[in-house]
């Protein structure tokens, strides 16, 4: 027996390729690593458990950031049940770098309410692991099994604070929907195995191209139950009412993590599975008009009803909504510059909301979270530079130049009409210009002198590491407005880079 | 009767337990209720994977629904642990009390 056969690690069987989830394989053990480390840790030195959370995401980026030169060929491994390409690593290194960001200003957070439990970062790198296997997912069990393992992990987060009634009901709330939905992503995928006879998606896409110029009625079921569990994690109206309450009772730390990281994952997998699987023309033709209306809806619902709220944390749920209608448009057109129009836009999303989110986590104080409206009045005389990079974060949701939310927003619209959707643009443009008032109302709020008879609001101090994820998102959204080549170039060699074939 | 014979008919009968797990979700307001439910619905959809893995004979269908299985428990776990801990906060076990997050 060679010494290869003995450690059947390093000489594993044809098909497994542990290189291809090597970033994945990095977060899981840190993940595994973190849940005993918690056992040994004294409650006063958990501080220790962000830095070996940060280290373990750092390590998978590195992971990331080599594989993305190793994966000049795309290709898929574990029997093609996982794709290894530079799509699926461009969605890992926006994920990383929010969970490494969101990682920074949680333990300041989470002592502050006196939440600061070890599991936190186990489950946070838990579901980080979810995402991006959903990121890189080539067949429906995989992306099952990855939606799951990030939801569940969410669930628990979502109701992190155990005695406080409203991060209990939006626990609930989550859970009920989110198993509501599951049950309809599952029920899809079993219609989708039943007609075309495979669970990979290449296989897929080639049954359903050999299939013969007919559309399959159970198949096109099958498809739309599919979009329903997957509109649902990427909160599209009309499957979108858990969203803004789940992101106001969830702690704020986790509602920053989780309304960035599960759209981009999301995303990722429906634009795989839709755009580059499901692209066949007569099937195209049929889902089409519903991810086109959904498209629509998202849109129209989520700028209006941000319109009415007063908590910022709901203001910027609903501008969520929104914002994932504009990266939908990306999704029902299938040019290539679509796709990476929307890889750019989640990129842009994801370094403005985490630092619009952010900002709320950093000023809470022990008792609330200060996101109402009138907490923050006048936020510009007492903390001018935290100010200022919500008033930039603000300007990018809304697609203004010099940031990187308007040329996200322009790559998607081009995208549009380049492809002869004018309508789809036209709303996108519309509902952007609605938009424009609830984030000018809030920054405007910021620099408003308050009232001295007002009760003055208790921010919290910045803390270095707080400070630090401010100024670093703020300084990407310029970067990304600025010198828009610097990732665009990184976004189209990721989808030109996608797994087509087996 | 063969397998294939059986099939039309099994599919009927998961999209029919399907149908009566989602009216549950929508109707009922006992959260542990609205959670049996749900798991009706995915064995609903078990039954779907097993009879198509029968029906083309190939052995996806019984592994996913392996899958599915342990997926479904771990979700157990969490929402039984979740519904007891919203119970200990002081509320009465009805979702439509759930209603402080809202505007």
């Amino acid at each position: 027996m060679t010494v290869l056969g003995v450690l059947p690690v390093l000489a594993p069987p044809p098909g497994i390729d542990i290189l291809g989830l090597l970033p994945e394989v990095i977060l899981a053990g840190g993940f595994i690593v973190l849940m005993m480390l918690d056992l040994v840790t004294a409650p006063a030195q958990r501080g220790w458990l962000a830095v070996v959370s940060v280290v373990a995401v750092a390590g998978a980026f590195g992971a990331t950031v080599w594989c993305w030169f190793d994966a000049a060929t795309p290709r898929t491994v574990y029997f093609g049940a996982f794709a290894y390409d530079r799509f699926g690593l461009f969605i890992n290194a926006i994920i990383l770098v929010s969970t490494a960001l969101v990682l920074m200003i949680t333990p300041q957070y989470l002592n502050r309410r006196g939440l600061h439990y070890g599991e936190y970062y186990a489950l946070i790198l838990g579901a980080a692991t979810g995402m991006m296997l959903l990121a890189g997912a080539g067949s429906l069990m995989v992306i099952f099994l990855a939606i799951e393992l990030l939801s569940i992990a969410l669930y628990i987060l979502s109701g992190f604070n155990r005695t406080e009634p409203r991060s209990q009901e939006a626990a609930m709330k989550y859970l009920l929907l989110g198993g509501f939905a599951s049950g309809f992503l599952l029920f899809g995928m079993a219609l989708i195995y039943g007609e075309t006879g495979h669970t990979q998606l290449t296989l897929i896409a080639a049954a359903i191209t050999n299939g013969g110029g007919t559309v399959d009625p159970l198949l096109m079921a099958g498809i739309a139950l599919l979009f329903v569990g997957l509109a649902f994690k990427i909160s599209a109206a009309p499957f979108h009412t858990w969203t803004p309450d789940v992101y106001q009772g969830a702690p704020t730390s986790v509602t920053t993590f989780m309304s960035v990281t599960t759209k981009v994952a999301a995303f990722a997998a429906l634009i795989r599975v839709f755009s580059y699987t499901f692209g066949e023309p007569l099937i195209y033709d049929r889902w089409k008009i519903i991810v086109y209306f959904v498209a629509i809806a998202s849109m129209v619902v989520g700028n209006v009803a941000a319109l009415r709220q007063t908590s910022l944390k709901r203001v910027l749920g609903y501008s969520g909504i929104a914002q994932g209608g504009y990266i939908l448009i990306g999704v029902v057109v299938l040019t290539p510059a679509a796709t990476w129009g929307s890889l750019y836009y989640l990129a842009s999303y994801a370094v403005a909301n985490i630092g619009a989110f952010a900002v709320i986590t950093v000023m809470a104080n022990r008792g609330e979270d200060l996101d109402s409206y009138a907490s923050l009045r006048g936020l510009a005389f007492r903390r001018p530079y935290v100010a200022a990079a919500m008033g930039l974060f603000l300007l990018s949701l809304g697609g203004f130049p010099p940031t990187a939310g308007f040329f996200a927003k322009f790559f998607v619209f081009a995208a549009a009409i380049g492809a002869h959707e004018l309508p789809l643009a036209l709303w996108g443009i519309g509902t952007s210009a609605v938009s424009v008032f609830y984030y000018l109302r809030v920054g405007l709020l910021m620099y408003t002198r308050p009232q001295p008879d007002e009760p003055s609001y208790n921010w919290s101090r910045t803390s270095l590491s707080g400070g630090g994820v401010l100024a670093l998102t703020a300084a990407g959204t310029l970067v990304m407005g600025i010198f828009v080549t610097l990732v665009l170039n990184i976004a189209v060699s990721a989808q030109n880079g996608i797994v087509l074939h087996g | 009767m063969t397998a294939s014979a059986n099939f039309p008919y099994l599919l009927a009968l998961a999209a029919f337990l399907f149908s009566v797990g989602a009216l549950g979700v929508l109707i009922r307001r006992n959260p542990i209720v609205v959670f049996m439910c749900i798991e009706l619905m995915l064995n609903a959809v078990n039954i779907v994977f097993v009879s198509y893995g029968r029906f083309l004979n190939s052995e996806e269908g019984q592994v996913f629904a392996f899958m599915v299985i342990v997926v479904a428990a771990a979700e157990v776990v969490v929402g039984l642990a979740l519904i007891t801990q919203v119970f200990r906060v002081g509320r009465e076990l009805d979702i439509d009390d759930l209603d402080e997050l809202n505007e």
